[in-house]
């Protein structure tokens, strides 16, 4: 019996597909990006284990400061934390001013960027750590409050903390997942003009990142 | 209710669910990861639609993923997870790109093809994967998928079931839908036969 001919244009087409050779190099330029990203991350393989350790860190700072914080406040204006109303504690009623002459208690440097504030600013908005306080664990957990709330599909949220990232911790050392973070949530924002405008100036910035790939993908042509 | 592809492309990782990290990590590793299934992967994005260099960057964007799930990764599951990746990521490598259509023109910029093939029966290479890649845009994804599973990967309806997380019988209905769609489309498309013969 004669094979019927659109059988056999089929199978040629998919012989012709399985023949196509894979770019030259590619898997080794794989290969050569992936270990390039591994070095200036925490390592893949122990990425999600370092991220667990330094959340687990941190929340358990905060726990400790919190109960501290608790069991030292002031009942009178003698104690070291003041309980006159400051001129921040208007905006920002969470917010106790301290002293420069005492410091109160040791457990703050552990959460230096909330418990203890610096010099309140006249500015509305929060005001902006000193770059060396910033650890990178800080910068790892306001990316998680991102990268979480991104996917649970809440993009305000998610972009409010990227903006915390940007405006109090002057985020530096996970300044490029940042911004491909906010490129995401201002695409599923449905503000996909500014995530491409952004993603392109990312790829233009940053030509050799290993995320560049990955922010082209947002780019709009 | 979500498609078992919308859980796939969603979260790969609720589609194949991490297991135990110490039996998930032995004797997985990046090279071997990428060693073993690269090419597979490369196939897969380029039957769903990428260009070449589309299929590169999007092929390194789904091992970058999955080299920072490694932990998460059983061996025997590697496959399907880089699979579950690469779904999501030629959904939104489509969309970001707008199904940009150089697919076509870029065919032959594999110069060691070229001259390995030469070049009439490279032409002819170029203008079938350009038919078969017109025949595929036509076809709903999901039979898309089962297509180029089957017929440019040539797997079993059993792999391909466990790939798509769907069960082995509707894996097997669906690729014969796909397969009666895809006869279809290529008759009406048979003009543009590069092979010189009418069908």
């Amino acid at each position: 019996m004669k094979p019927d001919p659109i059988d056999q244009l089929g199978a040629r087409l998919f012989e012709a597909a399985r023949s196509e050779t894979i770019p030259d190099g590619a898997e080794r330029r794989a290969l050569a990006a992936l270990r390039r990203a591994n070095e200036q991350l925490p390592s893949g393989a122990h990425f999600s284990a370092h991220r667990k350790w330094l959340v687990g860190g941190v929340g358990v700072a905060f726990a400790i400061a919190a109960g501290l914080a608790l069991l030292l406040r002031p009942k009178d204006n003698s104690l070291a934390i003041s309980a006159e109303p400051s001129r921040s504690a208007h905006t920002e009623p969470e917010r106790r001013e301290v002293p420069r002459t005492e410091r109160p208690i040791d457990a703050a440097p552990a959460v230096p960027s909330l418990m203890v504030a610096p010099k309140p600013t006249p500015s509305a908005g929060p005001p902006a750590l000193q770059s060396s306080a910033v650890t990178l664990s800080d910068e790892l957990s306001a990316l998680k409050v991102a990268s979480s709330a991104l996917s649970a599909g809440d993009t305000d949220a998610a972009l409010s903390a990227l903006d915390r990232y940007d405006r109090v911790l002057k985020g530096k050392k996970m300044r490029a997942e940042a911004t491909l973070l906010r490129i995401e949530a201002l695409s599923r924002a449905g503000q996909a003009e500014a995530a491409s405008a952004l993603a392109q100036r990312f790829v233009k910035q940053n030509p050799g990142n290993p995320l560049v790939d990955r922010a082209r993908s947002f780019v709009h042509e | 209710m979500a498609s078992p592809r919308d859980e796939v492309i969603g979260n790969p990782s609720k589609a194949f669910p991490p297991v135990n990290s110490r039996a998930a990590t032995s004797g997985l590793s990046i090279d071997s990861l990428v060693g073993q299934h690269y090419a597979f992967i490369w196939r897969v994005l380029r039957g769903l639609g990428l260009s070449r260099a589309d299929a590169e960057d999007a092929t390194q964007q789904v091992f970058m993923i999955a080299t920072r799930k490694l932990e998460e990764i059983a061996p025997d599951r590697a496959r399907s997870f880089v699979y579950g990746v690469a779904l999501r990521v030629a959904h939104n490598a489509r969309r970001g790109l707008r199904r940009r259509r150089e697919v076509l023109d870029d065919e032959a910029s594999d110069s060691a093809e070229s001259e390995a093939r030469g070049p009439e029966k490279m032409a002819e290479l170029v203008q079938a994967r350009q038919l078969l890649a017109q025949v595929l845009d036509r076809l709903p994804e999901k039979h898309r998928r089962v297509i180029v599973l089957a017929e440019i990967e040539q797997l079993e309806v059993q792999e391909i079931a466990a790939l798509e997380a769907i069960p082995v019988g509707t894996a097997a209905s669906r690729l014969r839908v796909a397969r009666e769609k895809f006869r279809t489309l290529l008759t009406a498309m048979r003009a543009q036969n590069p092979f010189g013969d009418d069908p």
